[in-house]
């Protein structure tokens, strides 16, 4: 008798725990083609992870650029210093809060757009070269690799917010014209190989903050349920 | 006095002399050159920059701060120089991911003098205020904890996703020098488990913009965490000791009277018993008592004399010998043999004379009487009589009726040299179980064997005696010495086959539990047959 009522028991249990789980997934993975079944996340979980995304590629990129200078350059403070000539700087990008929070969205999310295009070749040709360097491999070979990547992966993301943003009706579909790197490339295509290896770091490390930035601008304006 | 009167003298012209030399090296020259130059930028949307100016110079010297943005050429001057030697940029001349170059002249009458320029980013340069309104909750029960609240620096704007903070806060006991860090991403509020109680805590609190560098601590802020309230725990303790008491009273209450309680709660379970019978004697395993007691408590029915027979109660004995002098009330005893008392009472002196007479004959016999009258010691009632036979009588068997109760046995005294042996054969033995005997002669041929003396007496015992009347003997033959003679024997053997009563080989039944160990003598068998 109280084998059965045991058994009923875990059964009772075991039925609580797998049927309640359809209800919690909130954790699924992201759907490519909405097919059926899948489970969509909504725009502020997209938002959430391109942002955290973006920060951390920030931070990969702030890490090897103080790396680099303390490597290679001791006197950080150095008088005639290199100007600033990143290759994206054609780019007009809003340079202060309100003039982020006055460019449309379809705009900035351009302006994100272009950013994270423009950097997928200057990185994977940055850690080529930085292959090369023996000591500089034994610091931070695979924050180069890997910051290579997640400009790419982060690139991917933002495209799916648009895409959502589009579908849901928040954007207008003119940011798609933009969305090939072979467009932006044309313009601007060789000035990032004169770069050298500092500025190339000192300027990914700047736009990288930048598209975080707009990023959370945006999210704010968009979907401004928490964590604004 | 003369030499104070020079001091006083020379007071003068010696102050004159110091002011000119003052003056001489206190020369006007160009300003000096402003130096630590800083900036900041506590909410990423201004800026401030600060300096400190050179030494000296002499004359009034005017600090300039200039400024170039990356892209732009022109030179422009701080826009708001609202503290001394600060310069204060506000929205409108702040722009971020732009490369600023600060320079601080400091000019004078005589000239001017640079600082060092100092480039930056603005995103390099955020470094926010520290939180105000650090408060401390203290929260006692099951669970103490600590709770820890603050507000950001007013002038940050979190709605907007512009800025980022996370927070960081500190805390320590006041005696101890270790701090331990704890980090909250973006809420203002944390909270501390595990706090010991009747300390001071010091609480500080500091957070930071993005990645930025962390702002600084706030103001040291104590708490005291108050132990917990004594009185209730005292309360407690009171009455958990005084509900305690009674009960250990209780307790010494049933450890006393244990064995109280205990037949209360358990009741003695009565034994089996039989009514006369004690456990004791049983377990002691003395037998004989035992049946002693069973046999006592039986009530056996009451046997009335048989007043109607006319029979005739005999002693048998030989005239020749003596009896003991026995007493007649011992012979007599039972009020059911009282026939039996008036008839013999008339013979037993004569009795009496011949056993004393025959008591020198035989001394063996006397032994063998002496083994018999041990056998009969074990009869209650004939003890006496038993004793004195065994002292006094010699060879002399007497043949006595026992009455009831009575270790009985029958000794038929036996003159040694008769030819005429007096035998009275038991006729019968009648309901009462009384063995009636009469007289009759018995040929010789029983008392010469007798007499031969190789023959083996026989004395059987009687071993019981049925409810039919039945005396069981004990058949044995060599139970008794053969050099031992007997002198008078009742001729059980032949009434064997005369009378019906009598059953069995030596078998006669005599009631055992009146009659007591009543043994008869009986010839040897195979002689008689």
């Amino acid at each position: 008798k109280s084998t059965q009522f045991f058994s009923v028991v875990s059964v009772a249990l075991l039925c609580l725990v797998f049927c309640s789980q359809p209800t919690s997934l909130d954790a699924a993975p992201l759907c490519t083609n909405a097919e059926a079944g899948c489970h969509v996340l909504s725009l502020a979980n997209l938002f959430d992870r391109v942002i955290q995304h973006s920060a951390r590629m920030h931070g990969i990129s702030n890490d090897l650029h103080s790396e680099f200078e303390l490597y290679f350059l001791p006197s950080k403070n150095q008088i005639g210093r290199v100007s600033r000539n990143c290759h994206t700087s054609n780019i007009l990008t809003p340079n202060g809060k309100e003039n982020a929070q006055r460019m449309a969205r379809e705009e900035l999310t351009e302006v994100i757009l272009k950013l994270l295009v423009a950097w997928r070749d200057p990185l994977w040709h940055f850690h080529q070269s930085m292959t090369h360097f023996h000591d500089f491999i034994d610091f931070s070979s695979n924050k180069s690799l890997k910051m290579s990547d997640m400009v790419h992966e982060l690139r991917k993301g933002v495209q799916k917010v648009v895409e959502k943003m589009q579908m849901l009706g928040i954007l207008s579909n003119s940011v798609s014209s933009l969305m090939s790197p072979e467009a932006f490339l044309a313009s601007g295509s060789a000035e990032w190989r004169l770069m050298k290896d500092y500025e190339l770091l000192y300027c990914f490390r700047r736009d990288s903050n930048k598209v975080q930035n707009y990023l959370k601008i945006l999210k704010c304006r968009i979907v401004p349920e928490d964590g604004c | 006095m003369v030499c104070a009167r020079m001091v006083k003298h020379l007071r003068l012209p010696l102050l004159l002399l110091l002011l000119a030399l003052a003056a001489e090296c206190n020369s006007m020259s160009k300003p000096g050159k402003p130096d630590k130059l800083g900036c900041r930028s506590p909410d990423k949307e201004t800026f401030f920059c600060w300096w400190t100016p050179g030494s000296g110079g002499g004359l009034p010297t005017v600090h300039r701060l200039y400024y170039k943005t990356e892209g732009r050429e022109t030179v422009r001057q701080c826009p708001d120089y609202h503290t001394a030697h600060s310069c204060f940029f506000s929205k409108t001349y702040t722009s971020i991911w732009v490369e600023y170059t600060v320079i601080v002249e400091a000019s004078n009458a005589l000239g001017n003098t640079s600082s060092d320029p100092l480039t930056f980013d603005l995103m390099d340069i955020v470094k926010p205020y520290a939180p105000e309104n650090v408060t401390l909750v203290v929260s006692i029960g099951d669970n103490p904890h600590l709770t820890i609240q603050w507000h950001t620096p007013s002038n940050i704007d979190t709605k907007s996703g512009w800025v980022t903070l996370k927070n960081q806060l500190r805390i320590k006991l006041e005696k101890s020098k270790i701090w331990k860090n704890y980090t909250s991403d973006t809420q203002t509020h944390f909270t501390i488990y595990n706090i010991e109680l009747g300390v001071v805590y010091m609480v500080e609190v500091r957070c930071a913009i993005d990645n930025s560098a962390w702002s600084e601590w706030t103001n040291t802020t104590f708490v005291k965490v108050p132990n917990f309230p004594r009185t209730d725990n005292s309360f407690w303790i009171l009455v958990f000791s005084l509900s305690l008491i009674p009960l250990l009273v209780a307790m010494i209450i049933l450890i006393l009277k244990r064995k109280t309680v205990k037949k209360y709660i358990l009741p003695p379970v009565p034994a089996p018993k039989i009514r006369g019978v004690d456990v004791q004697l049983l377990k002691s395993g003395r037998s004989e008592d035992v049946i002693n007691a069973m046999l006592l408590n039986q009530r056996f029915p009451v046997v009335m004399p048989w007043k109607d027979q006319n029979e005739d109660y005999l002693i048998v004995s030989d005239k020749e010998t003596s009896y003991l002098p026995l007493e007649k009330n011992k012979i007599f005893i039972l009020p059911v043999a009282i026939t039996l008392d008036s008839e013999v009472q008339s013979k037993e002196t004569s009795e009496v004379d011949r056993f004393l007479k025959d008591s020198e004959s035989s001394s063996e016999e006397s032994s063998e009487k002496t083994k018999s009258s041990q056998l009969l010691t074990k009869c209650p009632s004939t003890n006496v009589l038993n004793d004195e036979k065994a002292n006094q009588l010699k060879g002399v068997t007497e043949k006595i009726i026992q009455p009831f109760g009575i270790s009985g046995y029958v000794d038929i005294p036996r003159h040694e040299h008769t030819q005429e042996a007096d035998y009275s054969r038991v006729n019968e033995v009648n309901s009462d179980n009384i063995l009636i005997t009469k007289k009759e002669n018995v040929p010789h041929t029983l008392d010469t064997q007798g007499q031969e003396g190789g023959v083996l007496d026989d004395y059987s015992r009687v071993k019981e005696v049925n409810s039919d009347n039945t005396v069981f003997l004990e058949k044995h033959s060599d139970s008794v010495n053969a050099s031992i003679r007997a002198k008078g024997y009742i001729d059980w053997v032949n009434q064997k086959a005369k009378s019906p009563h009598v059953t069995g080989d030596s078998e006669m039944g005599v009631c055992p539990q009146l009659v007591g160990c009543g043994y008869v003598d009986t010839f040897p068998p195979p002689a008689v047959i």
